[in-house]
């Protein structure tokens, strides 16, 4: 027995290395697993054990200037599944496509991906998730939580913004004060099953929410709505393409309205506003740019050549340089020569004779040449810049544009000429508000704003906001000069149409001729001030590419008014003081 | 003659002061308990949930345990050389009828075996199911081991080792048509017992290159079958859908750490791992105990292993020595095996850890096992001692 000892003994020891060297083999995969690999499986242990349950944070109400809530919120639902408790799956899947309107493919996707909660779909409307619960199904969770909504539709639409599925800002105010709204998400995490049981002696890991702030405007939800029923008026009336109003305290910058009709129903920020045949045929790409053009505040992110309003800031430039008394003379033949162009006065046939104070009345080109051309371009410059013209407003919500200006170097006579009387340079209505503002209240330059006060839903103050503001940009001479000169406008000049009893309103018309010229587009405008001796309210009207009559005098100017009245007689006296 | 042989035994044996290889009984002891705790861990959750009753599984098995035990120390005190003893009516031996009983069942099975897992592998015998391919793998143990030492020199040449490879087919391609897994095993014992019985040692490493191409063929060629997907879900176990059960298996492990998360406080256990007492159960063990407790229940393999191998290499003869080994390449191929799947090192198969998984059959007919090799170690003799003396 001992002849096979020996070999047999070789060979057991080979077995045995071999089993060995094998064992040791499969103690480094081990060791690979569960310290070099530990966290990435490990995660991925608690990601499929642990739930996490999102508590969604109220968001906080936008508020107008006198409590009315212009954004709050309304309870919904979330529907998630959780993978492990499904019983009857493709009943789930049937059900859920059926009643969230979604695809079967996209549901079953989400319904047997393997993961201990997975959502189906937010913002569910609570009828909906009521009639989902009422199948019983296992495995199916719903969550109520809170749906943005806005009580007046498409009141102040571009103003105010909306929110996304995760109830986040878009554009607007809720984007810009997002962080004051949003409040803080809770948590609740707790660790199941694979049945999803939750275990009881695991401590839930729970972080309760934090509710947003309420953002308080200045807006004024019966001038907003007033002004907007103006514009939507104007529009179907002159069938322009869209209406612009703005209304502001040219004192402190608080804005009280703004309308950019057509404006948008908030509730469904998704829904074309405009021609839906378009919309419908449109690709992918073309359909986003007519959403954004729709979600857009024009007020403040398109410019526009301003026209006549503008000569407001030619004549108030002069008077400060002393190249200009009210008295001075000129002559109106109709139009007037610069260099080797005619540039027209709106009249044809001129208006004749006239002093400073008439050719304002009138609107008068030649007048406004002539004192445009008694200033050097770089000194015209320095009362733009003086003005803010050069500036963004700062106005508190996204997306504001900039002047587009000439280079100092290259202003000819011509150039000189024509920017005047408002041509050849492009502004957003808001800096010319604002330059105008300056001219009126004594040479301040304010920052426009909606909002000014951060509170908790006690009311108590969490930040109130200041505003930086610029003083004596124009003398106080000067301002008054323009505003007894802009009173002259309305009261008896292009602008009577805005002249009503009892109030003293100043203001300015304008009629600026789209580019490129000659193809019969205008923008009509009229910029007002109420009470002109004291202003508390300064206001513009836009009205872009009116069909038939488009003079800014008759057309625009009368909006204001109306305005103004309806301002006047609801009694707002919390903002006008009248005399 | 029997009658007078054994006696004689006795009295040799009680002269010459028997060995008795109790630290091998310890160690099985000690497995065997490690793996009802571990059941219990992993059962208890599942089996309250569906069962109403936590210890069920840990029940059935206990009870598997307990029969095993006995059955371990009654054949540990049989001498193991009654099973090459012929029956002179039949002209057959123990170890020839238990291989011939086997070969019958496989075959059964197949056509008759009660399916679970959608696999006909159980035989249902009333009050209990059945497992034929883990008596066959005693089977072809003892088979082999009585057939080399009849005559060892027959393995000098290739064709004596593909004959005794051939006659291993009986069983093993029975049991591959059901279960590639266990016809590996019972291949690997097959092997095992001719290499460590052949003086020769070159063509084993022809045969095993010749299997390794086969597998590699088998992996890259076939694309379409049920195996084959087996494979593209050990190579994307993140992906796969099949590869649910492994991945949870290797969130357990890595969720385990160096100490793991204490005994009895795995997560993964509770449904994550489907039937975390069976074949997954190293995971949880993983998670539990850490990587210290696995590696320690390894070395506790490899101690048990060594004290197998040393029993082998001092039987009294041949046939003992020949049994330990194939008992070694047994346990040796299931604990590797198992844990090289649980790992994901090696595509997914159904491989149980040795008296730790969940199953009677299995771990009764393991302590039988051991029985047989504490059989072998109670006929070592001192005799060697005792001549030199």
């Amino acid at each position: 027995m001992n002849k096979f000892r020996t070999y047999n003994k070789r060979k057991y020891v080979l077995v045995l290395g071999i089993i060995s060297f094998v064992m040791c083999a499969l103690v480094g995969r081990l060791i690979y697993l569960m310290v070099y690999k530990a966290d990435y499986y490990g995660d991925g242990a608690i990601e499929v054990r642990e739930r996490e349950r999102k508590i969604k944070a109220r968001r906080g109400s936008i508020k107008d200037r006198n409590g009315v809530v212009l954004a709050s919120n309304k309870s919904v639902c979330t529907v998630s599944v959780i993978y492990s408790q499904i019983t009857d799956k493709e009943k789930v899947i049937s059900v859920l496509s059926k009643e969230l309107a979604m695809n079967e493919s996209d549901i079953r996707k989400r319904v047997e991906k393997i993961s201990s909660i997975e959502k189906i779909k937010s913002n569910v409307d609570k009828v909906v998730a009521d009639r989902i619960r009422n199948y019983n199904m296992d495995g199916v969770m719903i969550d109520e939580d809170y749906k943005r909504t806005y009580p007046f539709n498409d009141l102040a639409s571009t103003v105010l913004g909306f929110t996304g599925s995760d109830n986040q800002g878009i554009i607007g105010l809720e984007v810009k004060y997002d962080k004051y709204l949003k409040g803080k998400e809770g948590i609740i995490l707790t660790t199941t099953t694979a049945n999803g049981i939750e275990l009881d002696k695991e401590a839930e890991r729970r972080v309760e929410p934090e509710e947003g702030y309420n953002v308080i405007t200045s807006l004024d939800y019966n001038i907003q709505k007033y002004a907007q029923y103006l514009a939507e008026k104007a529009k179907e009336e002159k069938r322009a393409k869209s209406v612009k109003i703005t209304v502001m305290n040219p004192n402190n910058g608080e804005i009280y309205a703004m309308v950019n009709v057509p404006e948008f129903n908030l509730n469904e920020p998704y829904e074309y506003n405009g021609d839906k045949s378009i919309y419908e045929t449109s690709n992918i790409t073309d359909k986003n740019n007519l959403l954004n053009d729709m979600w857009r505040n024009k007020t403040i992110s398109d410019t526009y050549e301003p026209g006549s309003t503008f000569k407001i800031v030619t004549a108030a430039s002069a008077f400060e340089e002393g190249v200009l008394k009210v008295e001075d003379r000129f002559n109106c033949p109709g139009y007037k020569v610069v260099e080797d162009r005619r540039i027209r006065c709106h009249k044809v046939g001129g208006h004749g004779a006239e002093d400073f104070r008439q050719g304002i009345m009138n609107s008068c080109n030649p007048v406004f040449i002539d004192v445009g051309l008694r200033l050097t371009p770089k000194k015209m410059y320095s009362y733009y810049k003086k003005l803010g013209l050069f500036n963004k407003t700062g106005i508190d919500i996204p997306g504001e544009a900039n002047s587009i200006m000439h280079k100092v170097e290259n202003i000819k006579a011509v150039e000189q000429a024509t920017m005047a009387f408002g041509q050849s340079i492009q502004i957003t209505p808001l800096q010319l508000l604002v330059a105008v503002s300056a001219v009126v209240n004594g040479g301040e330059i304010v920052t426009p704003h909606f909002v000014t006060d951060i509170v908790d839903e006690e009311g108590t103050s969490i930040e109130t906001f200041r505003y930086s503001n610029k003083n004596n940009v124009v003398t106080s001479e000067t301002s008054s000069i323009m505003k007894e000169l802009l009173e002259a406008v309305v009261a008896e000049g292009t602008g009577n149409k805005a002249y009503v009893e009892g109030l003293r309103i100043g203001g300015k018309t304008a009629t600026s001729e789209k580019l490129p010229r000659r193809t019969g587009r205008y923008i009509s405008s009229f910029l007002g001030v109420m009470p002109i001796n004291n202003p508390q309210i300064i206001a513009i009207v836009l009205i872009d590419e009116p069909v038939g009559v488009y003079y800014g005098g008759t057309i625009a100017t009368p909006i204001i008014a109306n305005l103004f009245k309806n301002i006047a007689n609801n009694g707002n006296s919390s903002l006008i003081m009248l005399e | 003659m029997v009658r007078r042989r054994r006696r004689r035994s006795n009295i040799k044996g009680s002269s010459i002061n028997e060995y008795y290889d109790y630290s091998l009984l310890f160690i099985t002891f000690f497995l065997v308990c490690f793996g009802l705790i571990m059941i219990y861990s992993t059962s208890s959750y599942v089996a309250q949930r569906d069962f109403n009753d936590a210890a069920k599984f840990l029940k059935g098995q206990a009870i598997a345990a307990v029969l095993g035990a006995i059955a371990m120390i009654i054949v540990s005190r049989i001498d193991y050389r009654i099973l090459r003893r012929k029956f002179k009516k039949f002209n057959i031996n123990i170890a020839m009828l238990l291989y011939i009983v086997c070969v019958f069942l496989q075959v059964f099975v197949l056509f008759f075996g009660v399916e679970s897992h959608g696999k006909k592998r159980w035989i249902n015998l009333g009050f209990t199911t059945f497992q034929p391919s883990e008596l066959s793998k005693v089977a072809m143990i003892i088979f082999m081991a009585y057939l080399i030492q009849k005559a060892p020199r027959t393995l000098d040449t290739i064709a004596g080792f593909l004959l005794c490879f051939f006659i291993g087919l009986f069983i093993i391609v029975p049991i591959a048509i059901a279960n590639l897994s266990t016809a590996i095993i019972v291949a690997a014992i097959v092997v095992g017992i001719c290499f460590v019985a052949s003086r020769k040692t070159w063509y084993y490493y022809v045969f095993i290159a010749f299997a390794g191409v086969a597998v590699a063929a088998y992996i890259f060629l076939g694309s379409q079958s049920y195996r084959a997907e087996r494979i593209a879900v050990w190579q994307n176990v993140e992906t796969e859908p099949k590869g649910y059960q492994i991945l949870q298996g290797l969130y357990a492990i890595a969720s385990g750490g160096l100490f793991g998360t204490q005994l009895g406080e795995s997560k993964q256990k509770l449904g994550f791992i489907p039937e975390a007492h069976n074949d997954m159960i190293f995971t949880v063990i993983c998670e539990e105990l850490g990587l210290f407790g696995a590696v320690s229940l390894m070395l506790l393999f490899v101690l048990l292993l060594y004290r197998i191998l040393i029993i082998g290499l001092n039987a009294q003869d041949l046939f003992g020595s020949l049994i330990c080994v194939g008992v070694f390449v047994h346990i040796a191929v299931q604990v590797i095996l198992n844990i090289a799947v649980v790992t994901n090192s090696v595509p997914s198969t159904g491989v149980p850890l040795p008296f730790i998984s969940y199953g009677g059959t299995s771990v009764s007919i393991l302590m039988a096992e051991i029985g047989v090799v504490l059989s072998v170690s109670n006929q070592m003799k001192t005799t060697k001692t005792k001549e030199s003396n």
